[in-house]
């Protein structure tokens, strides 16, 4: 799977968890750009984005990932490009 | 000596170490960290107690080194259960039960540091050091054991090993920000305890108005002495050229219960995030309560399930760490896991009545009301932390609401507190200065502010608040304020 169409898949996760379809995400996305995307909202985030394309986050990445590419990195780093 | 960092010896023992600090070359001072924060512990109390933190270093020291070299995952995790048993085993024996142990100082505190150190190192997110003694020092380190702020090694570790040069700047502006804790401690709260004191002893005699007051100077007690604290905590911090994790953001000032824990006391609330809600959410268990409640009641409904029972052992476990007493699960737990259930139940409700009303959303008034809505929600919580049990917090919290006599603000029985006219003065004015700095803090440091100045203001500031809190200030017995500047002579 490419780098965009990774984006792509979750652009929808995140516009499913945050119930918002204009939620575009982005390399530099962090939880200060999505208004719900607070610590109660990360893991359920997590856990969508988990079993939207079949990976496993670990606890440590779950909570030093910075960005959302960070999160692409982790995800490619698992199912390969 | 006292280990109170306003007590007369420990100002002199830190003056000390501060020099002997940058006596020593750049690469040892850390080993200077060390000795007095072993000094400190070993003066302070029960000397011997000193064993139960340096245990608990030397079997995290233990611990971590053998998840590193440890590659069977199964394994790892046992030695991860046993480090974390044997650490919170400890706590609770020493704090809940009663065998009659003596807990040793800051147990709560550095059990907490030391076993999220030992956590990271199990999700490889740190990396533990060869030399106890490095972490002995983190562990021990005196500016942070005593009430916080809990630390995070992979944030704020390594700092403490580096060579940290003399820094004028950062010296001084450590040492103003001590003053400004000694400010919110020896003015404030010692003068708002003597209010909380009175009527708290006595409830029956002080109903209605009284009960009202007398929590709001609790919460403001409280919160000028634990922040005042970590202000000293961190200002000394600075002096040494470390920089530790803040611990408060003007909490009162919050518009949501949520957003309060976001303010008071943030480290510990991040490390609950970290070491309990996030693995709790992350079992197979709440995988599958989450997958269940989605299927039966929906998304929204079966997303609220999980995060509401997971946020009810959160928040048991911070109530719990408080104290193993009712009032304290209750108090600085369970209540406040209440109000955010409900308030997030209650949400689309507020939502449309707003909409009805054509109130704006971001409206000052509003955004008012929901601050005072906020502190209100908050001081029910302290009546119950400061009450001595939950029975005398029900009944208090039923002669608040019980007993309507506002008269007693006009008749001059204020006074008759434990501040007379010219005290309850200086308790305002006090309180006025805390309440602007807080409203600049909010946009810019204020140090940094101050220190923009021309000379002279900048010196006028900064001597008027010492003088201010030298004169003004309240020291315990044998301690007084003319003993004090005489003493600096």
């Amino acid at each position: 799977m490419t780098r965009e169409k990774i984006f792509e898949t979750l652009n929808e996760v995140f516009r499913d968890v945050f119930d918002d379809e204009s939620i575009v995400v982005e390399e530099e996305t962090t939880a200060d750009d999505i208004e719900d995307w607070d610590s109660l909202e990360h893991i359920n985030l997590v856990a969508a984005v988990e079993q939207e394309l079949g990976v496993k986050f670990t606890m440590g990445q779950v909570v030093t990932m910075k960005n959302v590419g960070e999160m692409v990195d982790i995800i490619l780093e698992q199912i390969g490009e | 000596m006292q280990a109170t960092f306003t007590s007369f010896y420990f100002l002199c023992f830190y003056t000390g170490i501060l020099v002997l600090y940058y006596l020593f070359p750049a690469k040892l001072r850390w080993g200077v960290l060390l000795a007095a924060s072993i000094a400190y512990y070993l003066l302070t109390g029960n000397g011997i107690l000193i064993l139960y933190p340096l245990a608990a270093c030397l079997i995290a020291h233990g611990g971590m080194h053998l998840m590193v070299r440890i590659e069977d995952s199964k394994k790892r995790r046992g030695v991860l259960l046993a480090v974390t048993a044997i650490l919170l085993g400890i706590l609770v024996l020493l704090k809940y039960t009663g065998f009659g142990l003596l807990a040793p100082l800051g147990v709560s505190f550095y059990t907490l540091t030391i076993l999220g150190y030992v956590i990271d190192v199990y999700h490889c997110i740190a990396q533990p050091g060869k030399n106890f003694l490095k972490l002995a020092l983190y562990g021990l380190y005196f500016p942070a054991i005593l009430s916080g702020p809990v630390l995070r090694y992979r944030e704020d570790g390594e700092q403490f090993y580096q060579p940290h040069p003399f820094d004028y700047r950062q010296v001084t502006m450590g040492l103003q920000r001590m003053v400004w804790g000694f400010f919110k401690i020896l003015v404030i709260s010692e003068r708002m305890s003597l209010v909380v004191n009175t009527v708290y002893s006595d409830y029956n005699s002080y109903p209605g108005f009284y009960i009202w007051l007398a929590t709001a100077c609790f919460a403001f007690q409280l919160y000028t002495n634990f922040s005042g604290g970590m202000d000293i905590a961190l200002g000394m911090s600075q002096t040494f050229g470390l920089k530790l994790p803040e611990n408060f953001q003007t909490p009162f000032f919050s518009q949501t219960i949520s957003e309060y824990w976001r303010r008071w006391h943030i480290t510990l609330g991040v490390w609950m995030k970290e070491y309990v809600f996030y693995p709790l959410l992350r079992t197979a268990t709440f995988t599958k309560l989450g997958k269940w409640g989605k299927e039966k009641l929906g998304k929204k409904r079966g997303k609220q399930l999980t995060t509401f029972t997971a946020m009810f052992i959160l928040w048991f476990t911070v109530g719990f760490w408080h104290g193993g007493d009712w009032k304290y699960i209750i108090g600085s737990g369970l209540l406040h896991w209440g109000y955010i259930v409900v308030g997030e139940l209650m949400e689309p409700l507020f939502k449309k009545g707003l909409e009805k009303l054509r109130i704006p959303a971001g409206s000052r008034g509003l955004q008012l009301l929901r601050i005072l809505r906020t502190f209100l929600l908050v001081n029910i919580g302290f009546v119950f932390f400061r009450a001595d049990s939950v029975k005398d917090a029900l009944i208090m919290l039923r002669q608040a609401v019980g007993v309507w006599n506002p008269g007693v603000i006009v008749d001059g029985s204020l006074f008759a507190l434990g501040l007379d006219v010219i005290e309850a003065v200086i308790a305002v004015v006090s309180l006025l200065i805390l309440w602007v700095v807080s409203l600049l803090q909010q946009k810019q440091s204020v140090r940094e502010r101050i220190e923009s100045q021309k000379l002279p203001v900048r010196f006028i500031l900064w001597y008027a608040l010492l003088f201010y809190t030298i004169l003004l200030g309240y020291y315990g017995p044998g301690y007084s304020a003319v003993e004090f500047i005489y003493q600096g002579f």
